[in-house]
Parts: C-alpha cells; sequence; structure tokens
C-alpha cells in the first residue's frame, strides 16, 4: 500500500508540496540594514569637529577635555588645541588667569582683562578671544589664545598653546576648526573617548616617570601640566607642584626663571650664570637647572630641563613655612625622575 | 427519467471526487496520518530529552522550527556508548505539521462525506487544520520582544529577546538623531559592509552570540580576539574575552560580541569591541563603570557625533509607553508573586493618553502588538514587558470555536437520531 502511494506520487503532488513549503519559508523575516529617524535620546554633551588638515588629534584626554589636538609639523607635534566643556558659566577672568599665570601674568582684574580680551564672531557663533602672550620672551613667545563660546549657561574654552609664529601660522585652521564645531552641553559629564584618527603618540614625547611622596595629594593633569599635585598641611598651608613641558625652549632659561621668581614677589635676575638662586644640577643624567627662591609669604623651588625638542618644569610653589619642610621631598623626587632613553 | 438532485448528490460523492482528483488519494491515506502522528509522538519525546541539554528555546529552535533535526541517542541510555555517535536524523515540526496538514486537506477533499450527517467531523477537521495552519503561522512570524520602562518614565521601543544589532547613531542634529542598524545576520566575520546613510565601511574582524570577558592590565595580554582592539572601551578598559556557545536555557545571559575596523575609504580608522548585554545596554554602569561606555562608543567624523554599540535588536514604536506605578503581591508567607501588576499610560500617535493595567494574563493590546506582564523589580523601580507580535493570533480561536460546533453539530445529531429512534419504539 505504501509503496503503492509513493509510485502513485506525480508531478502534480510535487509542485503542491512544494509551494506550500516556499510559501511557508517565504514568511520569514529578511535581514537588512536600516536607517531611520527617533526622537533624540543621548544626554551626554555633543562636541563634533571637522579636524584641519595640519592638526592631528591626541590621544590621551586629560582634566575636562573632550578634545585634544596638535599642530602636525616637520619637526613632529607642536602646540596644543584642547576643547572644554563647561556645564556651568566660568568667568572669562578665571580661565584667563589659569593661563595667565603660566605665562607670567599677574592675577587680572576686571579692568586688567580688557586689555586682552575682545569679541569674536567666527561664523554663527560669538566668542570671547583672549590673547596671551609670554612675558619676557625675546623671540617666538610663548601665546595662549583663548576662545571662549557662552551657550545659556554652558562654557565651552578653545585654548590654543604654543608659540606665537606658530599660533599666527594657524590662525585660519583654528578659526576654521571654531566654525565646523557643533556644541551641546548634555546631562551627564562624559570625556570624548580616543579619537578615531591614529595619533603620533600619548603623552609628550619622551614623557618621563617620577615618585612623589605618599601624602602628596595627586591633582587633575591637563593639556600644559603633565602631573599635578597638592601638599597641605595641618594648618593650612598649601604648596601647589606641577610638571609641564612645552615645545621648543619657550623663551629660555632666563626668561622662564625671571617668570616664576615674578609669582613669589622676587626681583628679576640679570643673569642665570652669576644668581645665587640658580645652579647647575643632572637631572637623570642631564644637564638641567635648579632654582631654589625663598621670600618671606611665597617661595618657589623648581628644575627647568631644555631638551633639543621639548622642555621640562618641575615646579613647587606656595607658603614659604610649608616649602622649607618639604624642600627635602622635593629634592628626592627630582632625584627620581627618569626619562627612560639611557 | 433523471432525478437532477441524484445527479448532482452524485458529482459531489467521494467516489467522483476521487475520480476528478486521483492524485490527491494518496495524501489522504490515514496510514500517513497515522504515521505523521507517531512520528510527531517521536518528535516530542526527543525535544523533551534535549531541552534537559540545550533549554527549553534551543529545543524549540532545533526540532520544532526546522523541517528536521539531528539528534544523538543519550550516552547514558542503554548501549549509549555505541549510538551516541550516530547522527539520527528527526522529522522536524515544519515538516511533521505541513504534511498533516497537506493530509488532512487531501482527506477532506477525496474522503470525508460532504453530508449533513458528517457535517461535524468535517467541522471538527476543518478546526483542527485551521489549528495547525495557525500554530505554523505563529511559529514563522510571531516576534517575541520587550520593553523594559523605568518608573515615571517612558519608552517607544522594544528589544528583541534574540539576536543583536550594531547601532551607529548620529547624535550632533538637537532635534531627532539618525539611526543605522547593520543586524547580526550581516555581521559575518571579514565581510566588509558599506552602510547607506553612513560615511564609513565597516569591516568585521570578529563576531559571535555568546561571551564571558574580564580586565587585564595590559594590551599584550589580551586573548587573540581582542589584541588588535585600539579604539573605545575595548582598549581602554583592556578587555580580553572568551567567545562562548549561545546559551539557549531559560535563565541565559547572553553577551554577544564584535570586533571591527571602521574603513574611511582606504584608512583604517582603527578596530574597535562592542559587547550587547543581554538585559540593555543601560545596565552596563551596574556591571563596571569602566564599561558604562559600552552603550555609546562615541566617533567624530566630519563634524558629526556618532554613538556605536551592538545591542539587542530594536523596534520602534509610532507610540510609547509611560509606567506610572507598580504592585506585587506575594503568597502569604513565601517569595511565590501572587501578581504583578503595571499601571501605564498609553501615549498614542494621536497625543491622546489611554490608561491601562497589565498584570498577570491580563495583557495590554496594541497596534497589532500584545504587551504581557513579564518581569518587574519593585526595588529599582522598572517593570518589563513581554511583547508579542502575532498577526494570527485570532486563528487559535476561531479553530477552537470550530471544534466546539463540529463536536456539538455530531453529537447533537447523533442524540437527535437516537431519540428519534426511542420514541419511535416506543411508539
Amino acid at each position: 500500500m505504501y509503496l503503492n502511494t509513493f509510485t502513485r506520487f506525480n508531478f502534480s503532488q510535487f509542485w503542491v508540496l512544494s509551494l506550500f513549503l516556499l510559501g511557508f519559508i517565504s514568511c520569514t523575516e529578511e535581514a537588512e540594514i536600516q536607517t531611520y529617524y527617533i526622537e533624540p535620546e543621548y544626554d551626554g554633551p555633543v562636541v563634533a569637529w571637522k579636524l584641519p588638515p595640519t592638526w592631528g588629534e591626541n590621544p590621551e584626554l586629560s582634566g575636562p577635555m573632550a578634545g585634544s589636538f596638535h599642530v602636525k609639523t616637520d619637526a613632529g607635534p607642536q602646540g596644543r588645541i584642547g576643547v572644554m566643556p563647561f556645564r556651568e558659566a566660568v568667568s572669562t577672568l578665571s580661565i584667563t588667569n589659569m593661563f595667565g599665570m603660566e605665562l607670567g601674568y599677574d592675577r587680572f582684574t576686571e579692568d586688567s582683562l580688557k586689555t586682552v580680551m575682545t569679541q569674536k564672531k567666527v561664523g554663527n557663533k560669538e566668542f570671547e578671544w583672549v590673547r596671551l602672550t609670554e612675558h619676557n620672551a625675546t623671540q617666538d613667545p610663548k601665546m595662549a589664545l583663548l576662545a571662549v563660546y557662552r551657550q545659556e549657561d554652558e562654557t565651552w574654552l578653545f585654548p590654543f598653546v604654543a608659540n606665537a609664529n606658530l599660533i599666527n601660522q594657524e590662525m585660519n585652521a583654528f578659526l576654521a576648526f571654531l566654525d565646523s564645531t557643533t556644541l551641546r552641553a548634555g546631562k551627564k559629564v562624559i570625556r570624548a573617548a580616543r579619537p578615531v584618527s591614529s595619533p603620533p603618540v600619548s603623552k609628550p614625547k619622551g614623557a618621563p616617570t617620577w615618585e612623589a611622596p605618599k601624602h602628596w595629594v595627586a591633582g587633575k593633569a591637563s593639556s600644559v601640566r603633565i602631573a599635578s599635585y597638592l601638599v597641605k598641611d595641618e594648618k593650612g598651608n598649601e604648596l601647589d607642584f606641577s610638571i609641564t613641558s612645552f615645545p621648543g625652549d619657550v623663551g629660555g632659561l632666563l626668561s622662564n626663571v625671571n617668570r616664576w621668581l615674578s609669582q613669589v614677589d622676587l626681583p628679576k635676575i640679570e643673569n642665570s650664570t652669576s644668581s645665587p638662586l640658580l645652579s647647575s644640577f643632572k637631572l637623570d643624567d642631564k644637564d638641567a637647572h635648579l632654582l631654589l627662591a625663598e621670600n618671606t609669604e611665597k617661595t618657589i623651588y623648581g628644575a627647568l630641563l631644555f631638551g633639543p625638542s621639548q622642555s621640562w618644569f618641575f615646579k613647587i610653589m606656595g607658603d614659604t613655612s610649608l616649602a622649607k619642610v618639604e624642600k627635602e621631598n622635593f629634592l628626592n623626587l627630582l632625584n627620581s625622575v627618569c626619562f627612560h632613553d639611557h | 427519467m433523471i432525478n437532477p438532485s441524484k445527479t448532482k448528490k452524485r458529482a459531489y460523492s467521494v467516489g467522483a471526487r476521487q475520480k476528478a482528483f486521483p492524485w490527491i488519494v494518496p495524501l489522504a491515506s490515514v496510514r500517513l496520518t497515522l504515521a505523521l502522528l507517531s512520528f510527531s509522538m517521536i518528535l516530542i519525546f526527543v525535544a523533551t530529552l534535549e531541552q534537559v541539554r540545550i533549554g527549553i528555546r534551543g529545543a524549540q529552535a532545533e526540532y520544532f522550527e526546522s523541517f528536521y533535526g539531528i539528534w544523538y541517542y543519550p550516552e547514558q541510555f542503554w548501549g549509549g556508548s555505541f549510538l551516541n555517535a550516530v547522527p539520527l536524523p528527526i522529522p522536524g515540526g515544519y515538516l511533521l505539521g505541513g504534511l498533516l496538514i497537506i493530509n488532512l486537506i487531501a482527506a477532506f477533499i477525496t474522503r470525508f462525506q460532504w453530508s449533513g450527517k458528517k457535517m461535524g467531523i468535517q467541522i471538527i477537521h476543518l478546526g483542527i487544520i485551521l489549528l495547525l495552519i495557525g500554530q505554523m503561522t505563529t511559529q514563522a512570524i510571531q516576534v517575541e520582544s520587550r520593553m523594559l520602562i523605568n518608573k515615571g518614565e517612558s519608552s517607544n521601543y522594544i528589544e528583541r529577546f534574540h539576536g543583536v544589532e550594531l547601532a551607529i547613531t548620529d547624535v550632533t542634529d538637537a532635534n531627532r538623531s539618525k539611526v543605522v542598524s547593520i543586524p547580526e545576520e550581516l555581521l559575518k566575520p571579514d565581510s566588509t559592509i558599506r552602510v547607506p546613510g553612513f560615511p564609513l565601511k565597516v569591516k568585521v574582524r570578529a563576531f559571535g552570540p555568546n561571551c564571558s570577558f574580564n580586565f587585564k592590565d595590559s594590551p599584550s595580554m589580551r586573548s587573540a580576539i581582542t589584541s588588535n582592539v585600539n579604539q573605545g572601551i575595548g582598549a581602554s578598559a583592556n578587555l580580553s574575552l572568551t567567545p562562548l556557545d549561545e546559551d539557549f536555557s531559560n535563565d541565559a545571559a547572553n553577551f554577544g560580541y564584535l570586533v571591527y575596523q571602521l574603513i574611511d575609504g582606504s584608512k583604517e580608522l582603527g578596530t574597535w569591541l562592542a559587547v550587547s548585554h543581554p538585559a540593555g545596554n543601560d545596565r552596563w554602569k551596574m556591571v563596571h563603570p569602566k564599561l558604562e561606555g559600552m552603550a555609546f562608543q562615541p566617533l567624530r567624523h566630519a563634524g558629526k557625533l556618532w554613538g556605536m554599540e551592538l545591542r539587542s535588536k530594536r523596534e520602534y514604536l509610532p507610540y510609547s509607553i509611560e509606567l506610572l506605578k507598580i504592585e506585587n503581591e506575594f503568597y502569604q508567607g513565601t517569595d511565590i508573586p501572587h501578581n504583578f501588576e503595571s499601571h501605564v499610560n498609553l501615549n498614542l500617535e494621536s497625543g491622546q493618553k489611554r490608561k491601562a493595567l497589565v498584570y498577570m494574563n491580563t495583557p495590554l493590546r496594541h497596534a497589532g502588538k500584545t504587551f504581557y506582564q513579564y518581569q518587574m523589580n519593585k526595588a529599582a523601580d522598572y517593570t518589563v514587558f513581554q511583547v508579542i507580535r502575532n498577526p494570527s493570533w485570532l486563528v487559535p480561536y476561531i479553530a477552537c470555536i470550530l471544534l466546539s460546533v463540529g463536536l456539538l453539530w455530531q453529537f447533537s445529531f447523533h442524540l437527535v437520531n437516537f431519540l428519534r429512534k426511542q420514541s419511535k419504539v416506543s411508539a
């Protein structure tokens, strides 16, 4: 009977079965790429830009940076450009003082700020435009160009820190970059992740390592500061320790020493070789300069190392009584510095 | 003289129909029916055994949602050490169900008597055919998803229980976001995907439905599969992963993974790792702070900010559901749930709001979807609905009505005849 059944199986039966099964299989979903629009769900900050072709992105973001860039030159990456979002309104005075102190400026007031600040319209965005040029530098001084953009309660800072010649050369690129930005603060603060382009280096080339005393409290690093520590005593006295790095010699030994001396209200020196405050020493077997300048209230100890393409500054500054206590620790830290290049 | 009614009756007689459709006759065989039912019993037996090994979802996919399944005789049974090596093909649910439908329809045409006396049997068989068709259609086109809503919030999308997609969202525009989604079926290792609406090409390096992962101290300590990851969370958290088979068990937690490169023209921009969290990528922050970014790995390109994530396949709805209140009750003195309730607002496309109460076995139905109360976490203040899209959901109801009518008809017919005979006898 079964044999009979299946020998009688003909083409009509075959087609009925095939159509049934095909029809059934065709009911299943087909996988395909979909593109559609939705109401915005993402509540983080939106920071987007078009990168000028002469710039590259820095791989590691520090502090409040949402983006960090450099200018590509024949001598390697030069200068630092950043994108710093602040969720709250931050005064231009605070921002200017933050960078001004590094460049040897006295603390700005509302009045003195007007001498370095203008308004600048780039595309459809209105920026507060602050130009700070390093004090006492002879040629090609270091410069900080600060573009501050305000949008409702948000503040966006675009610092461009480099030698003045490089900034002037890259001005059009900087303006095009500012014009291309899309800026929107979010409910939650996130830092931009690594950039998509292959970055040249993760830290300033040849960045050293060091051992800091355990009671020094590590602070946030920034585009300028490689490291930052806060030292406090029971009375509330404070010292600020920093390691900074810049391309080139950023004005040389004398201008940097005088800038530091002015920060502790000590008179400038005329000659770097004859000053009792300044001495030569070896920092990881490299020729460096040590500044030990104590004033009645404020004191500064610093080490300056001028490399072939990069300069390194190790500085501790603050209350004199605490500085004297921590002097030994500072010198020990200098002894522990290692550039891992020999 | 020819009686037209008799001629008509003859034309619809079983013999006449068998003559008219001779090729259907073998398909209507009762023996075929019995053989198919026997195979169905074997299928159920085998699938029940396999359920222990591969879980309900696995057994369902392997044996019922397929034309055939391969079964290996259990090693622990008698003679298992020898027989276990032999793969045994088992006819699958689609094959048996499909053949049963054909067999029943063929019997309907060539074997059943089309008379009032047998009308009940015909209706019963029609109900069975409908039940089979309904079940197969449901298996083929039913989509099961979930909707998680936090208390006080609303949700306008559902996510599949199984299957992931790479979603790339342009969030640059403050008013709307553009989403490009690539389903897992297209994420084949070593394939390069050109994505409409996205300026970069996606090259798949590795993809899998499940993995385990851990943090390493340095990139060199990562497993081979993630050793080349140099962008995003995979690189910053130094994630190393081990591929695993997909878990089909009831409490399965599959972490799908994707290692992919982005290519701008001919320039490689880097390699990313994306891992999907089975309960939704917003749960990553609870796993580890380093992994929070898995829900949005940013990519800046040509003045736009894109967020990338591997997530459960998502479907956006033109309406949303807002969770107002949740309540759960337990049997006194136990942890056994007695009732889960979600008080919701259905925010309709038209802008109108409709209040609804969703609780066990009382779902919310809207626009072809049914929202069943599925999970609830009162401590964390969220509810989860199981969302079923089944266009053939009415078919079983109609089939059951037909079966009831058929049985009622057949029994009534016999009862009336019996009573008639009884009354004649007593007369």
